[in-house]
């Protein structure tokens, strides 16, 4: 008994290398790497095997929700080659039969579905959380209805816009107004008669305001 | 029907700021920093300021006095000092006809990226995803983002000169508002124009001050102040120096458009625009070293931030490769990691040998760059790395926009001025509708610069369509005022209008000086021109992600030279006209003298 289990405890590791052997790891596993001071600077939390529990769950997360088999578990994922880098490689088992592995496809259409919640759960990003072979997904652009640019250019397009037509307007209605008021001025001297032009100046000099006669009574006043 | 009165500015002051609005632009900006790196440091200081006192000043001067005696614009002017040299006048026009088509593109594209700024991101900031989501555009990843927005985005340049491509509507319509925006300043001629240069003469002073504070608390811009103010004073010794800083403060002051004879004909006759002179030219010299400063502090700040991003790749290849802890390796002991690295895992090290770059900031500053590619790349990739960058860029943005707007208003008034002075054309129509006619016929012919080889149609006027021109017109100009119209006669107008002869500096500016070196500007100006080959442009490759240079093609060429020579030859061709046209005259008033005679007898 005591032999057999002696064996047993063994032959377990025995049994388990082979699965974290090179060739295993590149046909069916992906490298991780984490960088938790550089996205964290000092809020930087230490990576010990609970983290690794973590890890290890949300990516069985990750198996349950793409497969939709809600039979995948924390111990179906196997984690080898840790580094103090914090890099280690990953493979995930079939929950149904252990030494059966899932295919590297399936792993990363699992892990690109589910990867915002994977980096949320560790406060990290794409970057900082790597998955080294899997290419992230990026964020959608954000598609506007109007461009907004458009929107501040219809703003001040309309401001210049009637800041012309006010400045136009405003010195044509001056236009009209002082040819209205020479015409008036004009008819009102025709009016007056057709007497001397001796007569005509005194007549002017008497009826006209003293502010509009001026130039004339300057320019005669010097015959 | 009385003539109306020659409108004039309200105030003196309108009229300094008028000018200081016109002559501060966006060279001040762009150009003169560049200058002082290649040339320096604070060290082109020294031939920058001189060439001020010997060449600048003077001539300034010359162009007010001309401007406020004469009280016409430029054709008016120049053919009242001498018949024959009316062309100068005409030659003036046509160069600030050149200048406006292509000058408001520029404030067609900052009117692009202020309108751009509104954004929660900044689109120049990050490169767009590309169709399946999994990285971004390949245009993008080659180059950087702020090249990819500016080529792609804003100009949507196409490979060569030679690929025709159809209107940029976005560009289309911010060059039809630069343009509504320039005819409302200029629709009421210097009555709005004087009210307008209040604001933009000023606000641009306040943005400057506010990036000179941004600027100069920004992590590392303390490297490229320094770097900036360090003297290489063996560059002295380099005749590029000089000729750089001659022809900097030549165009810098605007001299030779036009537009300081049209200021200045609205002036009163008695105005000192001798003070006035000194004054502009030295507000404007010293807004280019201001400027200069606020550039360097961002050129540190941008400089130190891809340096310490180099740093941070090669740290993260050392980490990666060799699977060291995170906090083994940071910024101070880099140097020392590879080495060690090398030394103990040199099969290893091998592998990445070929990516790891050599982080220098030495060589991060020295990359100068100048004009649009410094004010539309370099800075805007600067703003996008400070904190709160769209209120940054807003403001950045709106000082380029007053700047090129205010240089706008000289050179749109350079045009409309003289044309005033035909009294055909001013009974025909009102002044706001030549005023607008004016505008409408640049908008046309500048949409031509919103296509996709417009940009390469731009740099070509840009490089060739005012700088020989100006160099020829502003060489006869001074000629024709000391030899032509003669020193004693200029001076006897000036103590007409100032109440003092100009004392023995000026004299001795016109007379020698500036024409001297006006002539050697000119020479070198011919011999680098033929030295330097087939002229080349710089054509953006979209699969490198960088530019290249290509030749021009042959209708390029021949376009060049049309640039050249339409706005030259004004001079001559007026000259024989006027000489025919005297002639002429000469011949039939000797005719009807003697037929008088004959009649009399």
């Amino acid at each position: 008994m005591w032999v057999w289990i002696v064996c047993l405890l063994t032959a377990a590791p025995a049994l388990a290398e082979p699965l974290c052997s090179k060739e295993v790891c590149d046909n069916y596993g992906y490298k991780v790497r984490i960088s938790i001071k550089t996205a964290l600077g000092d809020k930087a939390y230490e990576w010990n095997e609970s983290e690794m529990f973590l890890f290890r769950a949300t990516v069985a997360f990750a198996m349950r929700r793409y497969t939709s088999d809600e039979t995948y578990n924390v111990s179906d994922i196997v984690v080898c080659n840790k580094t103090a880098r914090v890099s280690f490689w990953f493979l995930v088992t079939s929950p149904a039969n252990t030494a059966q592995l899932v295919p590297r496809g399936q792993v990363e259409a699992a892990v690109r579905l589910s990867r915002n919640r994977i980096n949320s759960a560790f406060l990290l990003t794409d970057q900082t959380l790597q998955f080294v072979g899997i290419l992230p997904t990026l964020a959608p652009p954000i598609s506007y209805d109007t461009p907004p640019w458009l929107i501040v250019f219809g703003v001040v397009m309309g401001v210049v816009c009637a800041g012309i037509i006010t400045l136009l307007l405003s010195t044509l209605l001056k236009r009209t107004r002082s040819k209205k008021n020479l015409l008036e001025t004009e008819e009102e001297e025709d009016r007056r008669g057709s007497i001397t032009a001796n007569g005509r100046l005194c007549e002017s000099l008497r009826e006209k305001d003293p502010g509009r006669g001026h130039p004339d009574d300057v320019h005669l006043s010097k015959l | 029907m009385e003539k109306e009165a020659r409108p004039s500015w309200d105030n003196p002051m309108q009229f300094v700021l008028a000018c200081v609005s016109y002559a501060v632009g966006l060279g001040n900006v762009w150009r003169f920093p560049y200058l002082c790196q290649m040339h320096g440091g604070g060290g082109f200081m020294i031939p920058y300021l001189i060439m001020l006192v010997l060449e600048g000043i003077p001539l300034f001067c010359m162009e007010l006095a001309i401007g406020q005696k004469m009280r016409l614009g430029s054709i008016g002017a120049w053919s009242a000092i001498s018949p024959y040299l009316g062309g100068v006048g005409i030659a003036s026009v046509v160069t600030s006809l050149y200048l406006c088509l292509y000058y408001n593109v520029i404030n067609a594209w900052s009117f692009w990226y202020l309108f751009h700024s509104f954004q929660t991101v900044l689109p120049w900031s990050q490169c767009p995803v590309n169709s399946n989501r999994t990285g971004f555009l390949e245009e993008c990843e080659v180059a950087t983002p702020t090249q990819y927005f500016f080529f792609r985005e804003t100009l949507n340049i196409s490979s060569s000169i030679d690929e025709n491509g159809s209107l940029h509507m976005g560009q289309a319509l911010c060059l039809l508002l630069a343009w509504l925006i320039v005819y409302l300043f200029i629709v009421r001629g210097v009555k709005s124009t004087g009210k307008v240069v209040y604001f933009t003469a000023t606000f641009p002073y306040v943005v400057l001050i506010i990036y000179l504070i941004r600027g100069v608390t920004l992590h590392g811009a303390l490297n490229g102040v320094k770097y900036m103010f360090t003297p290489k004073l063996e560059q002295l010794a380099n005749p590029q120096t000089w000729i750089n800083a001659s022809t900097q403060i030549f165009f810098s002051l605007g001299l030779g458009f036009g537009s300081l004879i049209a200021f200045a004909s609205y002036n009163h006759h008695k105005n000192n625009f001798e003070k006035q002179a000194i004054v502009v030219s030295l507000i404007n010299s010293g807004t280019s070293i201001f400027a200069s400063i606020v550039t360097f502090s961002i050129y540190g700040f941008k400089a130190t931030f891809n340096y310490e991003s180099c740093l941070e790749r090669t740290r993260l290849l050392l980490l990666n490769t060799f699977e060291l802890a995170e906090d083994a390796v940071n910024k101070d002991n880099i140097t020392f990691w590879i080495t060690e690295l090398n030394h103990s895992h040199p099969e290893q090290f091998e592998t990445i040998a070929i990516k790891l770059e050599t982080c220098s900031l030495e060589a991060e500053l020295d990359t100068a760059v100048e004009g649009t590619g410094l004010a539309f790349i370099v800075y805007t990739e600067a703003i996008t790395n400070m904190p709160i960058s769209q209120l940054w860029s807003v403001l950045y943005f709106i000082m380029l926009l007053l700047l090129g707007m205010g240089s706008m208003l000289g050179n749109v008034t350079a045009i409309i001025t003289p044309l005033r002075d035909f009294q055909l054309l001013t009974q025909r129509l009102s002044s706001e509708t030549l005023n607008g006619l004016v505008c409408i016929f640049c908008l046309l012919l500048g949409l031509g610069f919103t296509t996709r080889p417009g940009n390469y149609w731009f740099t070509m006027f840009n490089d060739y369509g005012a700088t020989f021109s100006l160099l020829f017109i502003v060489l006869i100009e001074v000629i024709t005022v000391s030899y032509i119209y003669g020193l004693k006669r200029f001076q006897k107008d000036i103590e007409d209008m100032l109440g003092h002869q100009p004392n023995w500096y000026w004299k001795i500016m016109w007379g020698a000086i500036s024409p001297l070196l006006l002539i050697s500007m000119f020479v070198f100006y011919i011999i680098n021109y033929i030295q330097g080959g087939t002229p080349t442009y710089q054509a953006w490759n979209k699969e490198m992600g960088k530019s290249v240079e290509m030749e021009y093609p042959v209708y390029g060429q021949a376009f060049i030279a049309l640039l050249l020579v339409s706005s030259v030859s004004c001079v001559p061709i007026t000259a024989i006209y006027a000489f025919c046209m005297r002639r002429q005259h000469g011949t039939v008033v000797q005719e009807r003298s003697i037929n008088t005679m004959t009649s009399a007898i």
